[in-house]
């Protein structure tokens, strides 16, 4: 019994250094295996849609620009993604991965969200398809 | 305390209140500071993750159902993950089910601290709470360097675990175990000792084992009166089977009793992490499971860090399961606050309510409406409405 | 210099008005920090009183319904003036106080406790729930400590044969530390005088997690940061009160603040180390305890004082 058992604690506190984490002005390196932004990588993926069947949360769509020539933009909506890693687990050929270093995301912009993956000439493609909707499409007779 | 026209004087908590972190009205009525009567209002929170859950495959529920809880989340997928594999006929690998158990066990240190710490919040003792929270940091960076992710951990898939332990690893938890462990034993002097805590403690709400029993208490509020209740020990799961657990019980059954069986849950979860890390048995992280689950139904028991959590889920054979429902520890033990707070000081409440570490959204599942005169259980979107108006006015 | 200020505006300014108000800032923003190094924690910022302040006072005062607005006004100002002028006796920063004559020991006690009745009075005003609770246990409290508080601070003042707060000071710098003679009276002291100022843990009448904010529930703008900063004011005048009559007393401003910081020090260390004590609890406490303490050094210093005079 008796008072003043956290005595020790609390006069030693006042002279170490506090467990605050100065975030902003002082960063700490992430885990090897944190969960940070999806990362894609197109010239290995098959188009098997595997991620895109177990996705908890709609977060991938993938568009096919070529499928023999295994051409694919993969649309990744950061902010509907829970970071659960299914869709890395599921891919065979390893072209998904999850960045342990791009985990501040955080952003006022929607548009920040939507990542577009893919070889540049192909999302210009789709980008200008988007544009002009029904260009390559074949004339209706 | 009653005014002239004889009303009774109730003192409301929730559903916005400083002492509570999630929404839940507790109405207790009180004479001075004396409390007689206690009533709960629960439902704030329902989210449909139950419905929600048959709509989306296996897997996906797998994610879903993580995100019932935020603090004992890896007990929800493991409960659900084990089901599914009962059903499906497999049973992951060795190595999966003691890496699912040691993630269990970290999170139940996780929990216990972050408990430890809310209650002493509630009992007007900020500098545990700073003290306990800071050192609950470690086990929240161990979960993270694991799986990725403090919170969310996903460490489970249908068949197995997703993260190995390395040997790196094993010995950062050894490490986090030791500094922890020493720190608890300075948690269990500090609360078993400080006059002013043990004040706000000691012979608190005291629940006597029949009461407790006849409550339906679990997890550790029952422990702590005294019921042997313990799903680890009574109907050891996972790899609960190779590492036994020992029960940890008290008598007294009051809130002191609640803080020691707590705390000494810690010690022996630190002592089982550490026989898991000794002795990882060597083999796959996953078996294969088939998409499509063959129709059947389980019912899957786990103890989460609050008690029993059961899981039911039923399947008719296609990759989504036809019906899951999940009853959480913190429903059973509702009852033993509205039974036990009758005749304690008001100050005494928000301990009282923290006492059996309750999780609101968790419990918040099922809204049942009864029609009045009428046995017609379909209603219209007008009926609704009118009840609505009705039940608010 | 011979400044030609009239008199009242430079009790505006000394020790009255804005230099209490500050330095009640500066010693609330101690405060604060301490607890939090105490508790292993970074703690605000030097300006966050003054910007707590600012903010509060230019949001809008919301009138719950059911208050008697006269009062519900009239309160936060009482306690702030009654707080603000208790300042006027006290010797603050070591100089001489503004007034002073035999008995204002007396005076400033009862003005320092307005506070509280205000407090009492504006949780009683309005028909919130919590803040009836808040307002009966910050009365009860105030019964509680106030006997013991004042017979700890009786027994300097007996020692030193005045009721004179300026004459006690002197006779404090001239004699031995008071502490060293009535270490029981010292503690009395220092605790009642966080039973008073409702810290933890004599935190009840405002335990937020059972009655959120207790007596000022209902209080938001300006009448809460008048509360505040009377608040505040009467922390800086409770502690000077104590140097003065315990640690030797204060001869000038770097005696001041060296020895309020210090007691500062203890009172946060104090603040950080203890679960809360619910109302029934403190008042057993005071009474049990306190009150028995304080009585007993003061009859072993009238004993003394007694047996000093027949032995001259």
């Amino acid at each position: 019994m008796g008072i003043g058992a956290l005595l020790g604690d609390v006069v030693r506190s006042l002279f170490s250094k506090p467990a605050t984490e100065q975030y902003p002005f002082v960063r700490y390196a992430a885990p090897d295996r944190l969960r940070g932004k999806l990362v894609y990588d197109p010239e290995k993926c098959s188009g098997c849609q595997l991620c895109i069947k177990d996705c908890p949360s709609n977060a991938i769509e993938l568009l096919v620009v070529d499928k023999k020539a295994k051409k694919f933009v993969m649309r990744y909506h950061a902010d509907r993604c829970v970071y659960c890693a299914q869709c890395v687990d599921n891919c065979r050929f390893e072209c998904l991965n999850m960045s342990n270093e791009q985990w501040e995301l955080a952003s006022t912009d929607k548009a920040a969200f939507e990542v577009m993956y893919g070889k540049d000439e192909d999302i210009e493609y789709l980008l200008q398809r988007a544009a002009q909707p029904g260009a390559d499409e074949p004339p209706c007779e | 305390m009653t005014n002239s026209s004889g009303e009774k004087f109730v003192v409301p908590i929730g559903p916005q209140h400083p002492a509570l972190k999630e929404p839940g009205q507790f109405q207790f009525t009180v004479d001075g500071e004396i409390v007689t009567g206690a009533s709960i209002r629960l439902g704030f929170v329902h989210r449909g993750i139950e419905k929600a859950c048959e709509s989306r495959n296996y897997t996906q529920d797998l994610y879903l159902l993580e995100r019932v809880c935020g603090i004992c989340s890896h007990v929800h997928a493991t409960a659900f993950a084990l089901g599914v594999e009962k059903l499906a006929g497999v049973e992951a690998p060795p190595r999966a089910e003691a890496i699912r158990v040691l993630g269990g066990e970290l999170e139940r240190i996780h929990s216990h601290l972050l408990w430890l710490g809310v209650a002493a919040h509630e009992g007007g003792f900020d500098t545990l709470f700073m003290y306990t929270w800071r050192d609950r940091e470690v086990v929240m960076d161990l979960l993270e360097s694991i799986s990725g992710s403090r919170v969310h951990y996903s460490l489970n898939v249908i068949g197995g675990v997703k993260y190995d332990i390395t040997d790196k690893m094993a010995d950062e938890i050894r490490r986090g175990m030791d500094f922890l462990e020493e720190r608890t034993h300075y948690y269990m002097k500090v609360v078993t000792t400080d006059d002013t805590f043990v004040g706000r403690t000691r012979g608190v709400g005291i629940m006597t084992k029949e009461h407790a029993e006849r409550l339906g208490a679990v997890g550790p509020t029952a422990r702590a009166s005294g019921v042997e209740r313990d799903i680890r020990f009574n109907a050891p799961y996972s790899a609960y089977k190779e590492f036994p657990i020992n029960m940890i019980m008290d008598t007294t059954g009051d809130l002191e009793a609640r803080f020691i069986v707590r705390i000494k849950e810690l010690f022996e979860c630190y002592r089982l992490i550490r026989e898991i890390l000794d002795n990882l048995p060597e083999s796959d992280l996953t078996v294969k499971v088939k998409r499509r689950i063959p129709a059947g139904e389980v019912i899957s028991r786990v103890e989460a860090p609050r008690g029993e959590l059961l899981y039911y889920i039923q399947s008719d054979g296609s990759d989504m399961p036809a019906r899951v429902k999940a009853r959480t520890p913190s429903l059973c033990n509702w009852a033993t606050i509205s039974d036990v707070a009758i005749g304690h000081k008001l100050a005494d409440m928000p301990m009282l309510l923290v006492g059996i570490d309750p999780c609101f959204s968790c419990n918040d599942r099922l809204v049942q409406v009864n029609r009045p005169n009428q046995t017609d259980l379909n209603w219209s979107w007008d009926d609704l409405r009118r009840y609505g108006i009705e039940y608010y006015r | 210099m011979n400044l030609s200020l009239h008199p009242l505006i430079l009790l505006l300014l000394f020790p009255g008005g804005l230099f209490l108000l500050n330095i009640g800032m500066i010693y609330e923003w101690a405060d604060r920090k301490l607890v939090a190094r105490y508790q292993n924690r970074q703690g605000p910022r030097w300006f966050q009183p003054l910007a707590d302040t600012i903010k509060l006072l230019a949001k809008e005062e919301i009138v719950p319904k059911g208050v008697h607005k006269g009062l519900f006004f009239a309160l936060p100002i009482i306690a702030l003036t009654g707080a603000l002028t208790a300042g006027l006796y006290v010797p603050l920063f070591g100089f001489e106080p503004a007034f002073s004559f035999q008995g204002d020991l007396v005076v400033t006690l009862y003005l320092l406790s307005m506070m509280t009745l205000c407090m009492g009075l504006a949780g009683a005003n309005t028909v919130s729930r919590f803040s009836l609770v808040g307002a009966t246990r910050a009365l009860t409290q105030m019964f509680s400590y106030e006997a013991p508080f004042l017979l700890a601070l009786l027994g300097p003042a007996i020692a030193a044969g005045t009721w004179n707060i300026g004459e006690i000071n002197n006779f404090a710098g001239q004699n031995l530390w008071m502490i060293i003679a009535q270490p029981i009276g010292f503690v009395v002291a220092v605790v009642g005088l966080m039973g008073k100022l409702e810290l933890p843990p004599f935190d009840a009448p405002e335990a937020e997690t059972e009655i959120v904010a207790g007596a000022l529930t209902e209080y938001s703008g300006r009448g809460f940061a008048l509360f505040r900063i009377g608040k505040d004011v009467e922390l800086v005048i409770g502690l000077t009160l104590v140097v003065v009559f315990y640690l030797g007393g204060i001869s000038n401003p770097i005696w001041f603040i060296v020895k309020s910081a210090g007691l500062l020090l203890v009172v946060a260390a104090l603040q950080s180390m203890f679960a809360r004590l619910k109302i029934d609890q403190t008042v057993g406490l005071w009474w049990r305890l306190g009150a028995l303490m304080a009585l007993l050094q003061l009859v072993a210093i009238i004993l003394g004082r007694y047996l000093g005079a027949l032995i001259r």
